[in-house]
Order: structure tokens, then C-alpha cells, then sequence
């Protein structure tokens, strides 16, 4: 479990129940290609409990991408929306789904990030 | 129409084209055939023997189909042709073009006819700022069709070109060559079918959708009018308005492609088809009486896509309703940021405001408490993340200097928050309205908590929060000597001291004290705001009033219309209607369809109401405008089980009814009478004089 992928569906058996996707319920397929082979993960939702396992089977959904690419995604350097948007990520079946799962993706990591003034900060701009 | 262009549209899917139903675009006119914010043909030529046509007529079958009736041969004073032209043009996945000809002679007629077609891919944005393309492209002749492709690394756009009549196809067009026997005729089907988004997706080649039917799409038509209320009324022209607006609300409908295929209302053709965190949400309001359904799929899909990380490029903040959703290239390789931008400080307050009153009207409980996580993360948005200065405010300052949005308020344009002497004020700003908005959002979220989400201690606190915030929000803002609201607060916390409309939005959030009710109402129906028509944006005497300028002089009806509904919340019931009536009959003159806005010149000076040069049309909440004006008119407003009606009709209005007003009542109707009985039908008596109040 060394890579960013194995990482994130790792963390992901461990939040438990995520209120963010109590509207979600499906079967989400992810296929990473890595060169010549494809790393295969499922992740099951069931109104906000996730599992996650390697099993090879048809999903409501399938995404699919580069694994480097889903790396960065899930480190929060790529946006996932608009990867799908100029065709980075592909989906097949259920749009819906994905609507719901891109609020699992972290926003830009802090150092990428500006100072807000906000929440509390008091400071002037 | 009378910019001379021929526009169709369905859902995000639009045709623009002129009066032959030619399209020939260059990089910085919105004409052409559009679909998810990208160009899909930007040039569509059809030619006989070589000629162009010349347009007899055009018939507007539908907001979606349109007919060209054309002859060969331009330039000539009468026309007198032995063939002619007809186009019949339906818009739903891409197009499909119905060409017939006519040979009116007594000879056989040997044709060439050919229809030249050619896509620049370009991004709306690109249109609305003329930028460069940075793909390339293709056009591919396979089995009978032409392909015209754009392609950018890994985005990729497709336009497919057929026809039902045999075709001799080249890169560059189709030809027919036919003979009509004397007194016969000719015809063809093409269509173009768009490849985007959904379609290209784990395929090396586009998948082409058919075209939509143009039966299922009339009968959707026809389905959503007959479950629309039915007026009756003495004021032809108000018939005509509320009918041009439920076909309009009807054609603004949109399915965003990545959010289920529900459908709810687009901002507004041609730049804004897409979904608006605040238009969506302020039109939903507007036609709550007359159909929950965009509500409902409003608060669905702005609650998928809330914030939920801190993203600086996309001014997005945990809980936080976004602004603006684009699919087209720029949008995708992030260039702009609106995948989706959040950089709207009112949706997030607004949407609770939405959540609350869709209860109110249906009764739906379920909706409301499936989102319960989506309200409270809304709430928590406004303290927690709007809150720039500490001190128990909305504040807005963005966060993606490069293209992200100064105003982050309904005025948008970037001299609308400005001080009397023409200064425009610093950063963050806290513009009035949005206290209002977040009081509101409040008081109704309270009601949810204690009788929805059975959480009375948390209603208790959300009470005591607002009651403070309108204690401090009626000092702060308040400007004595001119017995008005500031339009805002500075990052000095100084007041932004113009009069403006925005004080008519703070009467419908119910934040302003009753004491100081009479003087706003005062001010929206006095000579500096007032214009006959409605009440401007910006008052006269302003160092930046502009009656044309966008948000600093001109009149908006949606503005009107949720003034009107504040000045009702006060009790303001005669000034209600002749907000109402200004607005109406303003509506006249643009046979039914507000523009977006209109110039703000007195009434007394114009006698028409002169539309704003670029102004979008149909606009979703101008569209939505004469919907909310009437519900202000005949008083209705949803208390329990039951609707109540409480009628003012403006001067000159002799009677209103309104029949099957669907809600958690079922059907009722709502009538109202004028206090007239006059026989005259145009209103209404103008007046400038203060308001007796």
C-alpha cells in the first residue's frame, strides 16, 4: 500500500459513513491503466457507506483513466471535473454517480493555495 | 425578431441563424449552432444553382422548430420565381432540417442544390472575448456523411452531417443534383447531430444520438402549459406576457449533462445557457406558484455540486452554492474556472431561502429533508467561511484574481458598487442585500429545523442569530439623514453611501426594521428610483447613475418583480401594483418577453421602454418576472394547508383569475378586482408623487 491510489481507497473503508454521499448508491468501476496492465478497484456506496475491494466486476459506472493522472486527482493537484470535461477521465453508465464521488477529492493542496482572509481571519485585504 | 436573427433553442442546444436560415459566424458573433457551450457549425450555406436565397417569410413554429420560406435570387425589388424554398428547422441534439422545393412551373426543373457546412469549435468564451483556438481540426467523408472534428490532447468535439436524399458529400458540404417534374417537388432531411460530452466518452469514435423527435418535444410543450395555472383577464397584453413566459420558461429549461437529466432553468440566451447557482435559484422562486419543478430540481443539483474543499482558482469554500457551470475547451483545460465556479456570495444564502418556500408551496418534506446536510452546510458557509471581516457579515472578495468575480453579488459589472461622489469602494465588500438574503435564509431555516428536521435548540439558535443580525445590520447601514440602507460596506466598514434598488430586496428578506419600511418604499416609488416604468438600478443624482448603464441606471424587471414581493411583505400593496403595472406594461412593448433590462430614462420622456444594447433574451428571470408580478398582485401566499389570496390589482385592471394554482392544496383558484371598473385596458395612471404610506 505505497502508492497514492492503494491510499486513497484505503482511506476511504476507513471514513466510515460519509453524510457528503447519502444521495449516492451504485457500483463505481475504476479502471487505471498503467502502461500495458490496469490497476481495477470497486468501490460500493450505499447512501453514504463505502466499500472498497479488487473485485473484477461490471460497476453502474466506469471510470476510466491514467493511473498518474488519478494520482494526481487524488492528491488534489488535478480537478476531477474538469479532467471529465475535456476527456482525461471517460465514464460510462451512470453520470450521477460521479457527480457524487468528485466530492471525495481533496481541493489544491495548501502550499498551492493563497492565504484566505476568511473564516475568522479579521484581516484586511 | 429585431436583431434580424432566427433563433431555436432546447435546453443548451441553440440554432442562431438569419433570416434564410444561413449561418455564416465569424469568431466574435454568436451565431451558429451551439450545444454545451461549444460551437458546433459556424458556417451553413444553402445554394441553388449556384444562388443564394432570399427570405419571403419566417414562421416561428415553436421556441425549438422555425420555418424559412425563401426564393432564389437576392437584391430584386419583387420576386416572381418558378421554384420555391422551404426549410423547416427543428433543434434538439443538434438539428435536423426538413428542405423542400417547390417547382411551381409548368417545365422540368434541373437543380444543383448544395448546403456548404463548416465548424470552428469555438468555446462561447471564445466568441464573447474573440480568443484563438489551440487544436486542430478534421473533416472526414465516411459512408455518405460529412465529420467535422476538433480535437485538443484528450478533448474532443464531433459534428455529424446526413442526409435522407442521395448526396454527393465533400469536405466541405453536400450536393444534390435532382430534376422536379413541372408542378413537383423535392426534398430532403438533413441532420447534424453534436458529439460532446457523454457521447465521446470509451470511444475511439463519436456515438451520434438522433436527433430528439420533434413530437416528443411538442408534447413535452404542451404538457407543461396544460399543467401550468390558467389566467383569465381584462388586459390582453398581460395574457400574452404570461403565455410568452411559460413558453419561454419552457424553452430555458435545461438539462445539465453531468446532474441527471433533470431539468431546471438556464440563465439566459445566448451566453448564459447553463446552469446559474442565482438565476436558477431566483427564477425557481419567481414560478413556484405556477410549477415546483425547477425548483425542486434546482435544489437538487445545486446541493450535488456545494462546495466541499477549498479551491482557491474556483472560489470555492466548504458548504459554499456555486455560481456558474461550463463545459466548453476553456472550461476544461482550466483556463476559466467555472468547473463549476462558486464565486457567488447570495446563492448560498438564497438556496435555504429556495428550500424553504418550495416547502411552504408543496408540502414536499422528503426534498427538504434529504437535504438537510446540504441547508445546514450552507448556514455554516455564512458564518463560517463569508464571514472575511470577523464582524458578523456576508463580505465578498475573490480569491482567483486572474478570472474569477470581482462583484460577487447580483450586480456583477465592475463599477456597480460605488460611494455618491462616483468612488468605487474597496475589498471585501459587503453589499446590503446579502444581509438581508442571510437573515432570510435563517428565519426560514429555523422553521425548517423546529418543523422538519425536529431540531428545535438548533432553530432556537438560528432565531437568536438573525434577530442580532438585524439589530446590528438596521444601525449599520442605515443612513439617517436620507432615511435609506447603504448599498454597502466597505473594508473600513464605512457605509457605501448611494441609494440603489437593493433596498427593495432587503424588504423581501424581512430584515428591515417596520419603522424604517415607509421610508424605502418612499424612496422605491419616488422620483430618484422610480422611472414609471420600475425602479432603477441606481438612483438618478448618483455620480455613476447611467440610464443605460448595466447595473447603475437601468431598470431589470427581475429586480422589480422581487421588490414588489418586498414591498407586499410590508404591506405595501398599492405601490406593489404599480411596480406591477410599470413593469407589465413595459412587457408590451417587447410582446411579452422582458429584455434583461431596460434603459432608465423617465417614462415621460420615452414612452417606450428602450432595451439595453446586449441584453440577453429570453432571460430566465426576466421571463420569470410577470410570473412573481403576478403572485404580488392577487396577494397569494402559501400559510399552512391553505392559499391565501389577498388582491391589488393596479389601476385600470378590471379583474385577474388565476385557476388551478397547484400546491400542498391541491388545485385552487385566486381571483382579484380592480377598484375601478374602468373599461380601459392599457395602463395605468403614472405618477411621481410621493407615496402615502
Amino acid at each position: 500500500m505505497s502508492d497514492a491510489t492503494a491510499e486513497f481507497f484505503g482511506s476511504l473503508t476507513q471514513r466510515g459513513h460519509v453524510p457528503l454521499l447519502e444521495k449516492a448508491r451504485g457500483t463505481v468501476r475504476f479502471e487505471l491503466a498503467e502502461g500495458k496492465r490496469t490497476d481495477r478497484w470497486l468501490l460500493v456506496v450505499d447512501r453514504g457507506d463505502l466499500s472498497v475491494s479488487r473485485r473484477n466486476v461490471r460497476g453502474d459506472c466506469t471510470i476510466r483513466t491514467n493511473k498518474a493522472l488519478f494520482e494526481r486527482i487524488v492528491d488534489g493537484e488535478v480537478n476531477a471535473t474538469a479532467a471529465v470535461l475535456r476527456g482525461a477521465v471517460t465514464i460510462d453508465g451512470d453520470m450521477e454517480l460521479l457527480v457524487q464521488l468528485q466530492k471525495l477529492f481533496p481541493g489544491p493542496p495548501p502550499k498551492r493555495r493563497r492565504r484566505r482572509n476568511g473564516a475568522g481571519g479579521r484581516g484586511k485585504a | 425578431m429585431s436583431d434580424g436573427l432566427v433563433k431555436i433553442l432546447d435546453g443548451n442546444t441553440f440554432v442562431v441563424s438569419d433570416s434564410c436560415g444561413d449561418i455564416e459566424a465569424s469568431l466574435t458573433d454568436p451565431t451558429g449552432l451551439f450545444s454545451f457551450d461549444t460551437r458546433f457549425l459556424s458556417h451553413w450555406v444553402l445554394t441553388v444553382n449556384g444562388q443564394r436565397l432570399n427570405p419571403l417569410s419566417t414562421d416561428d413554429l415553436q421556441y425549438f422548430e422555425t420555418r424559412f420560406f425563401l426564393v432564389p435570387g437576392t437584391g430584386t425589388v419583387y420576386v416572381d420565381s418558378e421554384l420555391s424554398v422551404i426549410r423547416r428547422r427543428a433543434v434538439g441534439n443538434g438539428f435536423r432540417e426538413e428542405l423542400q422545393i417547390l417547382n411551381h412551373d409548368e417545365k422540368p426543373l434541373d437543380l444543383t442544390v448544395r448546403i456548404e457546412a463548416g465548424s470552428d469549435f469555438a468555446d462561447l468564451f471564445e466568441v464573447k472575448d474573440a480568443l484563438k483556438k489551440k487544436g486542430a481540426y478534421s473533416a472526414r467523408v465516411t459512408k455518405g456523411r460529412l465529420v467535422l472534428g476538433y480535437e485538443r490532447e484528450t478533448f474532443k468535439r464531433a459534428t455529424d452531417i446526413s442526409a435522407t436524399a442521395p448526396a454527393r458529400v465533400d469536405k466541405k458540404g453536400l450536393t444534390f443534383k435532382t430534376r422536379i417534374e413541372p408542378h413537383g417537388e423535392w426534398s430532403t432531411n438533413l441532420d447534424v447531430v453534436t458529439a460532446d460530452l457523454g457521447t465521446m466518452e470509451g470511444h475511439e469514435q463519436p456515438k451520434f444520438a438522433r436527433p430528439r423527435g420533434r413530437q416528443n418535444m411538442e408534447a413535452n410543450l404542451r404538457r407543461w402549459l396544460d399543467e401550468a395555472p390558467t389566467l383569465e383577464c381584462d388586459w390582453d397584453s398581460l395574457r400574452r406576457t404570461y403565455m410568452r413566459s411559460l413558453v419561454d420558461l419552457a424553452a430555458l429549461r435545461f438539462s445539465p449533462a453531468i446532474s441527471g437529466y433533470r431539468s431546471l432553468p438556464a440563465a439566459g440566451l445566448p451566453w448564459f445557457m447553463t446552469m446559474f447557482g442565482r438565476d436558477s435559484i431566483l427564477t425557481s422562486l419567481q414560478a413556484l406558484p405556477f410549477t415546483s419543478e425547477l425548483a425542486a430540481t434546482t435544489l437538487q443539483a445545486l446541493g450535488d455540486w456545494q462546495g466541499t474543499r477549498l479551491d482557491d482558482f474556483r472560489d470555492e469554500d466548504p458548504g459554499r452554492i456555486l455560481h456558474e457551470m461550463r463545459y466548453g475547451e476553456l472550461a476544461a483545460f482550466e483556463e476559466r474556472p467555472q468547473s463549476p465556479y462558486y464565486g457567488s456570495a447570495d446563492a448560498t444564502p438564497l438556496f435555504v431561502v429556495l428550500l424553504d418556500e418550495y416547502e411552504r408551496w408543496t408540502g414536499d418534506r422528503r426534498l427538504v429533508r434529504g437535504l438537510e446536510y446540504e441547508a445546514r452546510a450552507a448556514l455554516n458557509w455564512i458564518d463560517e467561511y463569508a464571514d472575511l471581516m470577523g464582524n458578523g457579515y456576508i463580505w465578498y472578495q475573490r480569491r482567483n484574481e486572474k478570472t474569477g468575480l470581482e462583484n460577487q453579488c447580483w450586480k456583477d459589472s465592475w463599477d456597480s458598487i460605488s460611494y455618491h461622489d462616483g468612488r468605487l469602494a474597496g475589498f471585501p465588500r459587503a453589499t446590503c442585500e446579502l444581509q438581508g438574503y442571510a437573515y432570510d435564509a435563517k428565519i426560514r431555516a429555523a422553521r425548517l429545523a423546529r418543523e422538519v428536521w425536529k431540531d428545535p435548540k438548533f432553530a432556537s439558535e438560528l432565531e437568536k442569530q438573525a434577530a442580532d443580525l438585524k439589530r446590528r445590520f438596521n444601525r449599520d447601514f442605515w443612513i439617517a439623514d436620507g432615511e435609506y440602507f447603504a448599498l454597502a460596506l466597505d473594508s473600513d466598514g464605512e457605509q457605501v453611501d448611494v441609494l440603489s434598488s437593493n433596498i427593495g430586496h432587503l424588504l423581501w428578506s424581512g430584515i428591515v426594521d417596520k419603522s424604517k419600511a415607509t421610508a424605502i418604499a418612499r424612496h422605491l416609488l419616488g422620483p430618484r428610483l422610480f422611472s414609471g416604468w420600475g425602479v432603477r438600478t441606481l438612483a438618478e443624482g448618483e455620480g455613476r447613475y447611467n440610464p443605460i448603464g448595466y447595473h447603475v441606471g437601468t431598470v431589470w424587471p427581475f429586480d422589480n418583480s422581487f421588490i414588489a414581493w418586498g414591498l407586499r411583505r410590508y404591506g405595501f400593496k398599492e405601490e406593489a401594483a404599480r411596480i406591477a403595472a410599470g413593469i407589465l406594461a413595459a412587457a408590451d412593448f417587447f410582446d411579452g418577453r422582458l429584455p434583461e433590462a431596460f434603459g432608465g430614462y423617465e417614462r415621460d420622456l420615452t414612452r417606450y421602454p428602450v432595451q439595453y444594447p446586449t441584453a440577453c433574451s429570453p432571460q430566465a428571470w426576466s421571463t420569470g418576472a410577470p410570473l412573481l408580478l403576478l403572485r404580488t398582485m392577487l396577494g397569494l401566499e402559501p400559510v399552512d394547508d391553505l392559499l391565501v389570496v389577498d388582491p391589488e390589482l393596479p389601476v385600470g385592471i378590471g379583474h385577474v383569475a388565476l385557476l388551478d394554482i397547484p400546491g400542498r392544496w391541491g388545485r385552487v383558484d385566486a381571483f382579484g378586482r380592480g377598484r375601478e371598473s374602468s373599461n380601459e385596458k392599457a395602463p395605468l395612471r403614472q405618477s411621481h408623487e410621493p407615496v402615502a404610506v
